[in-house]
C-alpha cells in the first residue's frame, strides 16, 4: 500500500489517486500565502520579499519538473528565465509590442532553448553529469552574450522597460498576487503532468530508462517534453519579472542569483515533492532574512545553517515532515475505526 | 511472426553475432540455445531495438521493423524481458504490471488475468518490486510483458539467477501461459534442458553463429547436443 498520503516506498511518490486529494495541497498552499499580505499589513519591503519568495519558488518548480522528474540536471534556469525576459524587453522597447505579445515570445524562446538542450542531452546521451555541465556552459554563455551585446543588451547596466511605469504591474500588492498566480498554475501543470500518462513515464525513467523503454516509454519524448514545459515555466516567470520590475540586468539572471537559490530550495523541500519548492522557498527567505542584522557574518551563518539543515532533512523537508507525521500515526497504536 | 536476415551485431569493433538468420512462426515457441558468450543476449538485445548499431533485417509480422527503438517495437507487440529484469524496483507490484500497457492504460481484466497466471503476484502486489525473491521478480518481469497482449514475447535467460528447482516452476509456468494465450516465444537460454522442453523448434549459436538447427525432439537426440549441452552422451 503507498501510504494513506502517497509516499511510495523508496522515496517515488505517487500521486494520489483521487482528484480532489491531489490537488487539495496546492489550495491550501495558495490560500495561505494569499493571506500572507494582509498579516503583514501591506509594507511594501516585505511585500516585494513575498514577490521574491514566489519567484523563487517558481523557478524551482519548472526546475523539479526537469530534474526531479526526469533527472535533466538544467543549470542554466538564471540564462533561460533571462533570455525570455530580454527577449519580451527587447521586443517592447524596439517595437512597441504589448506585454501580452512579448511575454508568450519569450517563452517560446526559453521553451525552444530549453527543448533545444534536453534533445542535445537525449541524442547524445548524455548522463546527468555532463548535462549539469553542458547547461552551465550554456548560462555562462548567455551572460557573456548579454555583456557583450551592448547594443542590444545594454551591457552590465542593463535595459530599463519603456512602458509600464504606473500601472498595477509595478504595484508590489498586485505583483504579489500576480505571481502568486503564477506559481499556482505552476503547480496544478506539475501535478496534472506527474498524474498523466506522461508523469507514469517520467516515473518509469526515473527507475530505469531501459526498462522505461522496453515497458514502451518514449524516453527521448518524455524527456524534452520536461525540458520544453520547464523552460516555458522558467521563461514565463523571468519575462514577467522583468515587466514587474522595469528593468532587466545580467545580475538579475545570474547564476550566482538563480540557479544556486533554486538548487537549495528544492534540495531543501524535498526534490519530486509537489510543495517541496514552496516549503524550500519559504525557509530559505525567512533564514535570510532573519540572518540580514549579521550583516558579513550572515553568510557563514546561512552556510552553517543549510549544513544542518542537510544533514538533518536530508530527503528534503517535506518528505520528512511526513515520514515523521505517520509514524506519530503509527505510534498512536492501532486505530479501532 | 518474426523474420531476421544477417542479423549482425557488433561492441565497438568486436563483431559478436556474424550474420545470423532466423525465424518464429506465429504461436510457436522456439529456443536459441547456446553457451555463455555466444551471442544470444546480443541477438535478442538487436531484435528487442536495443543495439542501434546492428545491420540486418527485422520483420515483424511481415512489418520491417529494422532499426526502430525499443519502445516502439514494445508498442508494437514485441515485448523482450532481459535477463536481468529490470523491474521498477521501487514501484509497487502492481505499478510495474501497470506500466507494462504504457501508454494505454491497461484494463482490469488483463491486470486480474495476469494476477490470475501468477497468483504469487496477487499477495505481492503492493510490494516494491524490488524486495522480491528472484522467482517472483521473474514473474513479474512476465507478467509486464503480458500486460501488453504480447505478438511475440522475447525471453532472454528466464533462468538466471534461479534455484533449479525454480527454473522449472518458471518453465512451467511458461508452458502453461503457451496453452492459455498462445503466446509466440523465442527464448534464448544456456540451460537446454528446459528450453527444449518448452520449444517446438530450436538453433543453436555458437560464436555467433548458427550450428544447428531442428525440431526440439530432434535437437534432444543429436549426440552433439547431447554431448555439449545436455551433460549425456
Amino acid at each position: 500500500m503507498s501510504g494513506p498520503l502517497g509516499l511510495g516506498p523508496g522515496g517515488v511518490v505517487a500521486p494520489p489517486a483521487s482528484s480532489l486529494r491531489a490537488y487539495l495541497p496546492i489550495v491550501v498552499a495558495s490560500v495561505v500565502l494569499a493571506l500572507v499580505p494582509l498579516s503583514l499589513g501591506g509594507s511594501r519591503y516585505f511585500l516585494s520579499l513575498g514577490v521574491h519568495l514566489l519567484v523563487v519558488a517558481s523557478y524551482a518548480v519548472a526546475f523539479n519538473l526537469v530534474f526531479g522528474s526526469t533527472s535533466q540536471l538544467f543549470l542554466c534556469q538564471g540564462a533561460l528565465a533571462g533570455a525570455a525576459a530580454y527577449c519580451s524587453v527587447i521586443l517592447g522597447n524596439r517595437y512597441g509590442l504589448p506585454l501580452w505579445l512579448t511575454i508568450p515570445a519569450g517563452v517560446g524562446l526559453a521553451a525552444l532553448l530549453g527543448g533545444g538542450l534536453s534533445w542535445v542531452a537525449v541524442s547524445r546521451r548524455l548522463e546527468v553529469i555532463y548535462l549539469g555541465i553542458v547547461t552551465l556552459a550554456f548560462s555562462l554563455v548567455f551572460t557573456n552574450l548579454l555583456l557583450g551585446g551592448r547594443e542590444l543588451t545594454g551591457g552590465e547596466t542593463g535595459l530599463v522597460v519603456d512602458g509600464g511605469a504606473g500601472t498595477w504591474l509595478r504595484s508590489p500588492a498586485a505583483a504579489y498576487y500576480l505571481f502568486l498566480a503564477l506559481l499556482v498554475g505552476h503547480l496544478v501543470v506539475y501535478r496534472a503532468i506527474e498524474r498523466s500518462r506522461l508523469g507514469w513515464g517520467f516515473r518509469a525513467l526515473r527507475d530505469d530508462e531501459v526498462a522505461a523503454a522496453l515497458a514502451g516509454v518514449d524516453v527521448a519524448r518524455a524527456k524534452v517534453t520536461a525540458g520544453v514545459v520547464g523552460a516555458a515555466m522558467l521563461g514565463s516567470v523571468g519575462a514577467t519579472f522583468a515587466a514587474h520590475e522595469g528593468f532587466v540586468s545580467p545580475t538579475t539572471f545570474a547564476f550566482g542569483e538563480v540557479d544556486v537559490r533554486v538548487l537549495v530550495v528544492l534540495a531543501l523541500g524535498g526534490v519530486g515533492t509537489l510543495l517541496g519548492p514552496v516549503v524550500g522557498a519559504v525557509v530559505v527567505t525567512v533564514v535570510d532574512e532573519l540572518l540580514r542584522p549579521l550583516g558579513q557574518l550572515r553568510l557563514t551563518v546561512y552556510g552553517v545553517v543549510l549544513v544542518v539543515i542537510f544533514l538533518g532533512f536530508r530527503q528534503g523537508m517535506v518528505r520528512s515532515v511526513r515520514s515523521l507525521w505517520m509514524r506519530a500515526g503509527t505510534r498512536a497504536g492501532p486505530r479501532t475505526d | 511472426m518474426l523474420t531476421v536476415e544477417g542479423l549482425r551485431v557488433a561492441y565497438g569493433d568486436i563483431e559478436v553475432v556474424h550474420g545470423l538468420d532466423l525465424e518464429v512462426a506465429a504461436g510457436e515457441a522456439v529456443a536459441l540455445i547456446g553457451s555463455n558468450g555466444a551471442g544470444k543476449t546480443a541477438a535478442l538485445r538487436a531484435v528487442a531495438g536495443l543495439e542501434p548499431g546492428c545491420s540486418g533485417r527485422v520483420r515483424l509480422a511481415g512489418e520491417e521493423i529494422t532499426g526502430l527503438p525499443a519502445h516502439a517495437l514494445a508498442r508494437r507487440g514485441l515485448v523482450y524481458v532481459p535477463a536481468e529484469r529490470r523491474l521498477f524496483g521501487a514501484m509497487t507490484v502492481r505499478e510495474n504490471l501497470v506500466l507494462g500497457a504504457h501508454p494505454e492504460r491497461p484494463d482490469r481484466d488483463r491486470l486480474a488475468r495476469v494476477v490470475e497466471l501468477f497468483p504469487r503476484l496477487a499477495e505481492r502486489r503492493s510490494q516494491p518490486a524490488g524486495t522480491l525473491s528472484g522467482g517472483e521478480q521473474q514473474m513479474v518481469a512476465v507478467g509486464r510483458a503480458l500486460m501488453r497482449r504480447p505478438r511475440l514475447l522475447l525471453l532472454d535467460e528466464p533462468s538466471t539467477g534461479l534455484a533449479p528447482v525454480l527454473v522449472e516452476q518458471v518453465y512451467a509456468a511458461f508452458a502453461r501461459l503457451r496453452e492459455a494465450e498462445a503466446l509466440t516465444v523465442l527464448v534464448a537460454e544456456q540451460q537446454v534442458p528446459a528450453a527444449l522442453q518448452l520449444a517446438d523448434r530450436a538453433y543453436v549459436l555458437e560464436d555467433g553463429r548458427i550450428q544447428l538447427t531442428g525440431t526440439a525432439d530432434e535437437l534432444t537426440d543429436d549426440p552433439r547436443v547431447r554431448r555439449a549441452y545436455l551433460g549425456l552422451t
